[in-house]
């Protein structure tokens, strides 16, 4: 019996939903193979989120609760992912790919000369590592990768497995940890923008995306109008977080978010193949474009040929009344 | 200041390309500069520009990767290293990470910067990896850089806003495209590229064991990605257009 | 040594510029190929069959390269009558065409030039310039620097960079031409057609067997008639290694007339019924559209040369249209060589006036090129004529279709047929024109 270990991120004292889906797909795995899948939640209070790690079948929780993981920095996370990686000896490893994995997720695999695979979208065990499919080419294509080893690292896109609830009863194991300024090797000085109690756009379940068609203030207006009446979050393609006209936060594509809600409605957005990396796992896509040659109309599931200047203030004003 | 930009060709994956007999096939041979390190160069070049020094960049591929390092050259690093493997290896991030960490042991350095992902197979890796060897401070996904003192000013976008982080010199730092707009090179650029000083050394010159160089992780196939179904295009009166999807959402979807 | 002056600099690598820069590299000239396109190819939508053998002057043996730039040699050629409903076609094919120099390849021109440009490269690291000749891609020539009405240089941006000699290949959008002079500023819109096309993918072998295909051998198909609907032009399909080239070619005078767009008009041909058959089952990959020139004379600039200056290939409007093929890169690459042929000549005497230069015009007047546009020009003109891509079709396809139907009626004799249809499509009078002009053009 070997250990499938999953990294629960968490972020403002909550639990990415992205990590969860990865437990429910390890308890799976572990389940299916006779493995144990068990947990680990790196946070400056852990042990508040035991509750919910349990939901979805770890048999063990490892928590390394410190002040200094308050905010993400790459040296401590390290240092206690190591130690978690010493303790419980995972066969694999697995992480939701958050803008956190990925910044120690390299670091982490050469620390302890281990096999890695990084945003993966489908992953299962084999004999002596794991397989896993991943999307390449902008996601246009889609690999077959193989990884073997003692020890391997994957991390997984948000929105690949569904979270699959099997509570049990978990050992839930403090480890000692201490870390000391001191070993800090960088300094983090401010963070700037937090998104607070913004919706997250790798969770959210509606997302209303702004192109360039919609850079100027009307067109803004008229997008967050549209948001606010589903109670979306809002999205952007690079055209306007480049722009600085939306936050980068925001930036959905190959270089921004994957995101995969169930409505996505993209708003003056092309659908460059670099955006479409990122949506186009959502499960409804409307697309408002005013040009009917527009790319993103090719994967549209409600294409709206049309100016959003005079689209969007009636759609707007019907879906009020749906709500209403 | 010193700093090395890695710089790796990838495939432009603007370029159609199919899959044959599980491989991957490109209609044209088309390589290109990574658009993260195209980025990372910039970057490079606007803070040699800015408080003096060199930049160096440095590339692991086979001999046709020479008209990347051009590219690079041509938008105004000063001098090249091109370790040279075979046409057709199949390394992962983790081998091209030994192979830059090994180039980088004796060398002295303010900066090494690399991008954030290499485009075709967003694997987002190799950055971390070569920091580790190298135990140097690092930050990944950086949206913007300054220089104050010695130290290198990330700014890095991470889950929940921009984290500035300061980092000691020499460090480590991956660059995403939304730092900048890389330029494009000038004629005269691409005139001098051929000038400018490019060491070149073959891979197997330089001594690493057989492990450093086998790969952990391997490509066993490549598949089409299941396409959308086409959905319903719309075009006419506003109005009438809003309604009808506004309850195709509701009643059909039921997503609304 | 950077300032020093080019002996030539090239402005756009397509079809006509890449054999100038051949043909100077092989000839140890200092030169500078600059293209406004990412890479040689990447602005080059056309695609279609590079005629005659002048590749192999360029790439000698190009053919027993396994991966070269090119998709499949022509053996089979196919020319088709078409109505609403129906095709008529001459079908001819020949083991004769396996022979190298192959006659005509087929070709997707971002591979192709590509290609090429790379075959260039070697040629210039061969020669005596190879670190100061070059290819330089992603740059747009903005003017071409004259002094006294002679070409020196060019600028591109804030940069000048000086040469004894300039060779515009810039293709048909020649703005440079106009700029130093050598053509009107204005060319009337019934002297260009649009070209537009899709690349549409299959499985090689549905492909190969779908057209007959063995080995790289490929096969190409003009199409006139209802392929535009009633616009003047013709459509093409060729075959390359596993996709077909699909399109046409339209006046765009004429199409404006009649309210139809290029994409309308792709549309409709796809969608006849025989076209269906053909292409079914593949995927498109590929859509492009880019003006030709129509191959009329009158819009060929006032002169090909001036003083430190030359015109090669469609930017001088080089390019033949006379119902059977369309010429314009064999012709670009005829152009090329001898373009860049007249250059070497001018480097040895150091001259690099009208007075050499004006050796570029006689060499092509000598050669196929313009012997081929000054003496189809009927041809050419003829197919302005609606008698041409309309009567002419319809009164073929309806003739077929009586002549292949069985029905259980006494037969007609195929000449009564014959009047017949003629009776319905066309005046004895109009057809009689077309015969006794065609028989003359072609
Ligand atoms: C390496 C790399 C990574 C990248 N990563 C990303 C990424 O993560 N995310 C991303 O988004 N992009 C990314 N890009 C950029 C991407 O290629 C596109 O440039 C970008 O997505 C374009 O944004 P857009 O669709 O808003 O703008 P455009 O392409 O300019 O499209 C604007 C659209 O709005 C329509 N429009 C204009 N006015 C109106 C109107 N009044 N009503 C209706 N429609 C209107 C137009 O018809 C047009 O289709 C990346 C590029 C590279 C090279
Ligand atoms: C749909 C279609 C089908 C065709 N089919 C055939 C066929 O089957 N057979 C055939 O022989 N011909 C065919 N042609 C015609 C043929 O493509 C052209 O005649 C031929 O490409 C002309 O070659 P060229 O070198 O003169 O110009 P081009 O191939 O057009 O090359 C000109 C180059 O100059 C560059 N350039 C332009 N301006 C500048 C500048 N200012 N600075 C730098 N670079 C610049 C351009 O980017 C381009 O790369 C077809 C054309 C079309 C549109
Ligand atoms: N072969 C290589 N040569 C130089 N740099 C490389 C190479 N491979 C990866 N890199 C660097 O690592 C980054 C991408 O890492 P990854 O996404 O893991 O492939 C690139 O943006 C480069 O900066």
């Amino acid at each position: 019996m070997s250990t499938l270990l999953t990294h629960i991120a968490v972020s403002d004292g909550k639990i990415k939903r992205s990590s969860l889906e990865v437990l429910s797909r390890m308890t799976e795995l572990a389940e299916a193979n006779g493995h144990s899948s068990e947990a680990v939640i790196i946070d400056a209070n852990a042990s508040d989120l035991v509750e919910e790690v349990q939901k979805y079948g770890a048999s063990k929780v490892y928590t390394i609760s410190d002040p200094i993981f308050e905010n993400h920095q790459n040296t401590p996370l390290l240092k206690a992912l190591s130690k978690v990686m010493d303790e419980a000896d995972p066969f694999v490893f697995g992480f939701g790919s958050t803008e956190g994995t990925k910044d120690i997720l390299g670091a982490l695999a050469a620390n302890i000369d281990a096999a890695v695979l990084s945003d993966v979208s489908e992953f299962e065990l084999t004999d002596d590592g794991i397989k896993a499919t991943r999307p390449v080419m902008a996601a246009k294509i889609l690999s077959d990768n193989k990884a073997h080893g003692d020890n391997i690292l994957v991390s997984v896109r948000s929105g690949s497995y569904d979270l699959n609830e099997s509570p049990t009863e978990a050992e839930v194991v403090d480890l000692d940890f201490s870390f000391d300024e001191s070993e800090l090797k960088t300094t983090l000085r401010e963070i700037i923008g937090a998104s607070g109690d913004k919706i997250d756009l790798s969770e959210a379940e509606t997302i209303v995306a702004a192109g360039r068609g919609a850079k100027d203030d009307e067109g803004q207006e008229l997008v967050n109008e549209l948001a606010s009446v589903l109670n979306a979050a809002l999205g952007a393609s690079r055209a306007l977080t480049e722009a600085g006209i939306m936050d980068p936060s925001l930036q959905i594509g190959q270089t921004g978010k994957v995101v995969s809600p169930q409505l996505y409605i993209a708003v003056g957005i092309s659908g460059a193949i670099q955006h479409v990396a990122g949506m186009a796992n959502s499960k409804v896509i409307v697309a408002v474009n005013k040009d009917p040659d527009a790319p993103i109309f090719d994967i549209a599931d409600y294409g709206i040929v049309g100016d959003l200047y005079k689209v969007l203030p009636p759609f707007i004003e019907e879906l009020k009344k749906i709500k209403g | 200041m010193k700093f090395y930009v890695c710089i790796k060709q990838v495939p432009d994956v603007d370029a159609p390309i199919q899959i044959k007999n599980g491989d991957l096939m490109q209609d044209t041979d088309r390589m290109v500069l990574n658009a993260y390190d195209a980025s990372a160069v910039e970057e490079a070049l606007v803070l040699t520009e800015e408080h003096g020094g060199e930049v160096e960049v440095v590339l692991v591929g086979p001999d046709k990767a020479k008209e990347t390092i051009r590219k690079a050259l041509a938008m105004g690093a000063d001098k090249a290293t091109h370790i040279t493997t075979e046409d057709d290896v199949d390394y992962d991030s983790a081998v091209y990470a030994n192979i830059l960490a090994t180039f980088f042991k004796d060398k002295e350095y303010d900066v090494i910067s690399c991008g954030k992902q290499s485009q075709d197979t967003d694997a987002g890796l190799a950055g971390g990896m070569i920091a580790q060897h190298l135990d140097l401070p690092y930050a990944t996904n950086a949206v913007g850089l300054s220089i104050e003192d010695d130290n290198l000013i990330a700014k890095r976008q991470g889950d929940s806003g921009q984290e500035i982080i300061e980092l000691p010199q020499p460090c480590l730092v991956t660059c995403s495209n939304d730092m900048n707009e890389p330029r494009i090179p000038s004629l005269k650029g691409i005139m001098q590229s051929k000038r400018k000083p490019m060491e070149t050394t073959a891979l197997s010159d330089m001594n690493l064991d057989e492990s450093a160089l086998s790969a952990k992780t391997k490509v066993t196939g490549y598949m089409e990605k299941p396409e959308r179904e086409p959905g319903q295009k719309f075009e006419g009166e506003p109005d009438e257009l809003a309604q009808k999807v506004a309850n195709l959402l509701d009643e059909e979807e039921n997503v609304i | 040594m950077m300032d020093e002056k080019f002996d030539c600099i090239i402005v756009g690598a397509g079809i006509a510029g890449l054999a100038a820069a051949m043909i100077l590299a092989r000839n140890n000239m200092k030169f500078l190929l600059i293209e406004k396109g990412e890479f040689a190819g990447s602005k080059n939508v056309s695609g279609g069959v590079l005629w005659g053998s002048d590749l192999a002057k360029l790439v000698p043996n190009y053919w027993e390269e396994e991966d070269g730039g090119w998709e499949r040699f022509i053996n089979h050629r196919r020319l088709t009558f078409m109505d609403d409903q129906s095709t008529f076609s001459i079908d001819f094919k020949s083991s004769h065409f396996n022979e190298t120099p192959y006659s005509g390849v087929v070709v997707l021109r971002s591979k192709f030039d590509r290609w090429l440009a790379g075959k260039v490269q070697e040629e210039i690291d061969n020669s005596d310039y190879a670190m100061e000749s070059f290819i330089a891609t992603n740059i747009k020539v903005d003017e071409i620097l004259m002094e006294d009405d002679k070409a020196v240089g060019i600028r591109t941006g804030e940069e000048e960079f000086h040469a004894d000699s300039v060779i515009i290949s810039e293709g048909v959008n020649n703005l440079l031409t106009r700029q130093v002079g050598l053509q009107d500023d204005y060319v009337p819109a019934d002297h260009m057609l649009t070209g537009i096309k899709e690349v549409i993918r299959y499985d090689q072998k549905v492909l190969e067997d779908r057209f007959q295909l063995n080995g790289l051998s490929g096969m190409s198909n003009e199409f006139v008639g209802f392929a535009t609907d009633g616009v003047e032009g013709g459509g093409f399909l060729y075959t390359n290694r596993d996709t077909i080239s699909l399109g046409l070619v339209a006046g765009i005078k004429d199409m404006r007339e009649k309210e139809k767009s290029p994409h309308d008009l792709l549309n409709t041909f796809k969608g006849h019924p025989v076209i269906q058959d053909t292409i079914k089952g593949g995927e498109v990959v590929e859509y492009s559209a880019h003006v030709v020139s129509s191959g009329d004379k009158r819009a060929m600039p006032k002169e090909l040369y001036k003083d430190g200056v030359l015109l090669c290939g469609e930017s001088a409007n080089l390019l033949m249209n006379a119902g059977k093929a369309i010429q314009g890169m064999d012709y670009a690459m005829r152009s090329g060589i001898l373009g860049a042929e007249t250059i070497v000549k001018a480097r040895e005497r150091d001259d690099f006036t009208s007075n050499t230069l004006k050796e570029y015009k006689q060499a092509l007047k000598e050669s196929y090129v313009m012997k081929d546009i000054n003496s189809f020009q009927d041809a050419v003109h003829m197919l302005h004529n609606p008698t041409m891509y309309q009567d002419v079709p319809n009164l073929i396809c309806d003739f077929g279709r009586k002549f292949f139907t069985i029905d259980n009626e006494p037969t007609k004799k195929s000449r009564e047929l014959m009047s017949e249809s003629i009776k319905e499509h066309s005046s004895y009078w109009d057809l009689i024109k077309i015969g006794f002009k065609g028989a003359k053009s072609l």
